[in-house]
């Protein structure tokens, strides 16, 4: 699992015109150099994005760019904030998130989630929890710790995965068969 | 028809005021006037909101091959020194006329940026796009409004409704005149004026033909009420993630309990915070107005 919970970093501002981002034309020229970065880096699952030097953006810009690299890559790869303690500036990110019913991670210094954008409905989010307190989880341990059935945890994660919440990855289960193994976006 | 007059009122006057004059005479765009006067009685002050939007309109009737004149009846010691102050005659198309005469030279350069209550006319030029066009105006906030504890969220607030009313402006008004952007901190009547003005198509008109695919049930509300639906929900003429900026401008907007102008081509609605959300207040909501070209949104931002 060393390789689900490959992570890089991406400083947003290294793909910007400015310090503000300003407008949906600047985001689309912000994605059409953050695009063939995520390409150059298969390997990375997760990526870290670095808000120094950014002074502010606006909900389009916010839109056209990590909101919209997480919609493309849904499931397959993740996008997380660890440095975003403007709170004006979260307000943006969590509009545009919002807007694309896309979760969007934000971690504090802490190592505390916040989720931005989609929020997990009710029937999911112990499952959410549980995911994100550890570095990868099996349907198998949370329905060991919760009491819900194996198939109800499976579907649950399953959920989450498809929805942008989690990653998940092929693995071999101790019986020898297949199971997923679901990881949060940090 | 050769000349018709129009009168502006004496006394402070903000958008509705300039709504109430323009709708009280003879209509200029929707008549073969050849020429357009409008008399500045002594005692008429314009507020930036309704400032903008006569300067919009004026230009728009110069572009329409109308001659305009405007008549300050009591020259520059009125509200002529105040629109040089703020760059109004800069912005003015050259060609149309002030009468006594046009300020000899702009106060607008000679005082700029001294005074953090006011902000001159910004001219938002769809073929340059002024980055620090944004920065100049959250300054101007953070300069007059230093004082408060909320200065920070104020500022912030401001400057993304800005910044997305004036990229609105360059990615809809399709319009060769120039757009316009300005904002007034009101420290008698305790307020912050945010305003962008832009001549090219209204915003419902853009989304109106996209909402029959890709919104169906919301195709055949009134003007007033598809506005509130854009500016709750967000709705977009490309459909998808699009549309989130004026929602953002809203939901920023409403957390400081701010009234929200919209000035649509014929259309003028007052949006008003309520229990969930913005709603129209009708005693100051009115269709089939005279012609106004663009979108002309204000947001008053109450100040107490």
């Amino acid at each position: 699992m060393n390789t689900m919970n490959e992570t890089g970093r991406l400083p947003l501002r290294d793909f910007m015109a400015e310090d503000d981002g300003w407008g949906r034309v600047a985001g689309r020229e912000t994605y059409g150099k953050l695009m063939p970065f995520i390409e150059r880096h298969p390997g990375t699952l997760i990526f870290r994005v670095w808000l120094k030097g950014v002074r502010r953006v606006d909900i389009s810009f916010a839109s056209e760019t990590i909101v919209e690299l997480s919609r493309r890559y849904r499931g397959m790869k993740g996008f997380c904030f660890v440095d975003l303690k403007d709170t004006d500036q979260q307000e943006n990110w969590n509009a545009a998130a919002e807007r694309s019913r896309q979760p969007l991670f934000k971690w504090d210094e802490q190592g505390s989630p916040t989720v931005m954008g989609l929020q997990p409905t009710q029937g999911v989010s112990d499952a959410l929890q549980f995911a994100l307190q550890r570095e990868v989880a099996r349907a198998a341990e949370f329905a060991g710790s919760s009491g819900v059935s194996i198939t109800n945890a499976s579907n649950k994660f399953k959920q989450l995965w498809e929805q942008g919440f989690l990653l998940r990855r092929e693995a071999v289960a101790e019986s020898g068969g297949t199971e997923y193994v679901y990881a949060r976006i940090r | 028809m050769e000349a018709i007059v129009i009168s502006l009122p004496v006394r402070w006057t903000d958008g509705s005021g300039l709504e109430q004059s323009l709708r009280a005479g003879v209509w200029p765009h929707e008549t073969n006037c050849s020429e357009v006067r409008f008399i500045v009685p002594a005692g008429c002050q314009l507020m930036t909101d309704a400032a903008v939007r006569f300067l919009s309109l004026c230009n728009q009737l110069d572009s329409a091959l109308r001659r305009v004149i405007i008549d300050f009846e009591d020259s520059e010691a009125g509200v002529a020194g105040y629109l040089n102050r703020i760059g109004f005659f800069d912005c003015l198309s050259p060609t149309i006329e002030i009468s006594p005469q046009r300020p000899p030279s702009s106060a607008k350069v000679k005082y700029k940026g001294q005074n953090p209550g006011v902000v001159e006319i910004e001219r938002i030029d769809r073929n340059r796009r002024d980055t620090s066009l944004l920065e100049r105006l959250t300054i101007a906030i953070s300069q007059a409004c230093g004082k408060r504890t909320d200065v920070k969220e104020l500022t912030g607030a401001a400057w993304t409704i800005f910044a997305e009313l004036i990229d609105n402006v360059f990615s809809h008004s399709q319009t060769p005149l120039d757009g316009f952007a300005a904002l007034q901190v009101y420290s008698r009547g305790n307020c912050l004026k945010v305003t962008v003005s832009d001549s090219g198509l209204g915003l419902l008109q853009t989304l109106r033909p996209a909402l029959r695919s890709q919104f169906p049930h919301l195709a055949t509300l009134p003007d007033a009420e598809l506005l509130v639906e854009v500016f709750s929900r967000g709705l977009s003429r490309h459909g998808g993630n699009r549309g989130c900026g004026l929602k953002g401008c809203a939901d920023r907007a409403i957390k400081f309990r701010a009234e929200l102008d919209v000035r649509l081509p014929q259309v003028r609605i007052l949006l008003v915070p309520g229990t969930g959300g913005y709603r129209p207040n009708t005693a100051y909501s009115y269709s089939g107005l005279p012609l106004l070209w663009g979108t002309h949104i204000s947001f008053t931002i109450p100040l107490d």
